[in-house]
C-alpha cells in the first residue's frame, strides 16, 4: 500500500467496517404500505421528503418510501409501477438518509481510489461527477463510490471513506468523453445508462485524501480551497447536507465544531475546467498528476 | 475613545492554518479573516480603543497608524456590519 502508514489503513478498515455493517442491517428493503406523511406534514413533490426523529418518508411519484432506525427501508410500490424505478431513491436519499441516521455523513460525490486513499469529486448535478470518475478508471484508477460518497468521522484524525455503489450511472455525452462502455438505461423514466467501471471497484474502507470541487472555468486548473471556504461549502453541499443537518440536529456551536474538524483533516480543491470535449482530456490529465503524482496545484 | 469589544454571544470561530473562521450563531453566516483582519480581529481584546488596535497594527505591519488607518477603520466598519462588535 504505497504511500500510506498501514496502521492508518488498518484503523480504517476496522472502523468502515464496523459503520458497512451498520448500512448492510439497516438497508434491507421490505415491501409495505407508507403513509407519506411523518409528525402530520407531507411533502408533495417528486423526490420530496420528510426527515424527523430517525425515520424519512419520500415520495417520487405514484412510489413512497420510509425508513425508520433498527427496521429498515420500507418500499410501497402500486401493482402496475415497476418497481425498479424505486432504485435510484433508494440508491440516493434514502442511501443518504439512512448513513445520516446513524450518524454518518453523505455526500454528494463521486471518488476513486489510489494508494489506499479516496479522492471524491462533488459539484450539482451534471458538474461531471460520475464521468470524471469514469475517465479515471479508464487511466487505471478504480471507483469507489458514484454519486453518493459516505463518510464515517467517529475517529477524531481520519476521516474514513466508505465504498460505495458499483456501477457508474452516466448521461451518454459522459461516458463518450470517458471512453465508457454503456450497458442499460438506469431507469425508464430516467435516461442515464451503467457503465462499468475500467479499473474496476474498492471494496474496502479507506480514509479520505481529498475532496475536490468541480466547477466551470476557462482553463483546467486546480485551486486549494482555504479553510473558512471549506466550512462553508461542506455547508452548502446540495441534499446531502440538508440530511445529514436533519438527522444530526446539531445546535450551531456543535455544527460549527463539527465542519472545523473535518476542515482541519481533509484538503480541499476547486477543480476548474471548459465544459468542452475538445478541453476534456487536458483536464483529465491535470486531474490524473494531481491524484497519482501529487502535483501541486 | 470606546473600547472596542466583540460580542462573544453572536458567533463562534476557529483557528486553521493561517486563518480565523468566524460563524454567526443567528444566520449561520461565515467570515473568513486572514492577514491584517485577522490581526485587527486579534487585537480587539475589550480593553484597546479604535486608536490603540491601530497602534498595535502599524507596529505589526511597519507603517504608520495614519497610513493603516483607512483599511483598520474600514474593516472595523465591516465588522460592526456583521454584528460581530459590540454597539460602543
Amino acid at each position: 500500500m504505497r504511500g500510506l502508514d498501514r496502521s492508518i489503513a488498518d484503523e480504517a478498515k476496522d472502523i468502515g467496517a464496523l459503520a458497512l455493517a451498520v448500512l448492510a442491517r439497516e438497508t434491507q428493503v421490505h415491501r409495505g404500505p407508507v403513509a407519506c406523511e411523518l409528525d402530520g406534514k407531507v411533502r408533495d413533490g417528486e423526490g420530496q421528503w420528510r426527515l424527523a426523529d430517525e425515520r424519512i418518508v419520500l415520495r417520487a411519484g405514484p412510489i413512497r418510501l420510509a425508513y425508520e432506525r433498527g427496521r429498515g427501508v420500507t418500499l410501497d410500490v402500486p401493482p402496475d409501477v415497476d418497481p425498479r424505478n424505486a432504485d435510484l431513491w433508494l440508491n440516493g436519499t434514502i442511501y443518504a438518509a439512512v448513513a445520516a441516521i446513524n450518524g454518518l455523513m453523505p455526500l454528494h460525490a463521486s471518488a476513486v481510489a489510489h494508494g489506499g486513499k479516496v479522492y471524491a469529486f462533488t459539484g450539482p448535478p451534471g458538474a461531471g461527477k460520475s464521468t470524471l470518475a469514469a475517465a479515471l478508471g479508464r487511466e487505471g484508477l478504480p471507483l469507489f463510490c458514484d454519486d453518493t460518497l459516505i463518510l464515517d468521522l467517529s475517529h477524531p484524525d481520519l476521516i474514513v471513506a466508505l465504498p460505495g455503489h458499483k456501477r457508474l450511472k452516466l448521461w451518454p455525452e459522459g461516458a463518450a468523453l470517458a471512453n465508457a462502455h454503456l450497458q442499460e438505461q438506469v431507469q425508464s423514466n430516467y435516461p442515464k445508462f451503467f457503465a462499468q467501471p475500467a479499473a474496476g471497484t474498492v471494496a474496502e474502507p479507506m480514509p479520505l485524501a481529498e475532496l475536490i470541487f468541480l466547477e466551470q472555468g476557462e482553463s483546467p486548473a486546480l485551486v486549494p480551497v482555504s479553510p473558512g471556504e471549506r466550512m462553508a461549502r461542506l455547508q452548502d453541499d446540495h441534499y446531502t447536507a440538508e440530511l445529514f443537518e436533519h438527522a444530526a440536529r446539531l445546535e450551531r456551536p456543535q455544527r460549527f465544531a463539527q465542519l472545523a474538524a473535518i476542515a482541519r483533516l481533509l484538503p480541499m480543491h476547486r477543480f476548474t475546467r471548459p465544459y468542452s470535449p475538445d478541453k476534456f482530456d487536458e483536464g483529465l490529465a491535470l486531474m490524473r498528476s494531481h491524484i497519482c503524482q501529487g502535483l501541486p496545484a | 475613545m470606546t473600547a472596542l469589544a466583540k460580542d462573544p454571544a453572536r458567533f463562534v470561530e476557529t483557528i486553521i492554518e493561517d486563518e480565523t473562521v468566524v460563524m454567526r450563531l443567528d444566520s449561520g453566516d461565515f467570515f473568513s479573516l486572514k492577514g491584517t483582519g485577522r490581526a485587527v480581529w486579534d487585537a480587539i481584546d475589550g480593553s484597546r480603543d479604535r486608536d490603540a488596535v491601530l497602534g498595535i497594527i502599524a507596529v505589526r505591519y511597519g507603517t504608520t497608524a495614519e497610513a493603516i488607518a483607512p483599511e483598520v477603520d474600514a474593516f472595523l466598519a465591516e465588522l460592526c456590519e456583521a454584528g460581530l462588535l459590540q454597539k460602543g
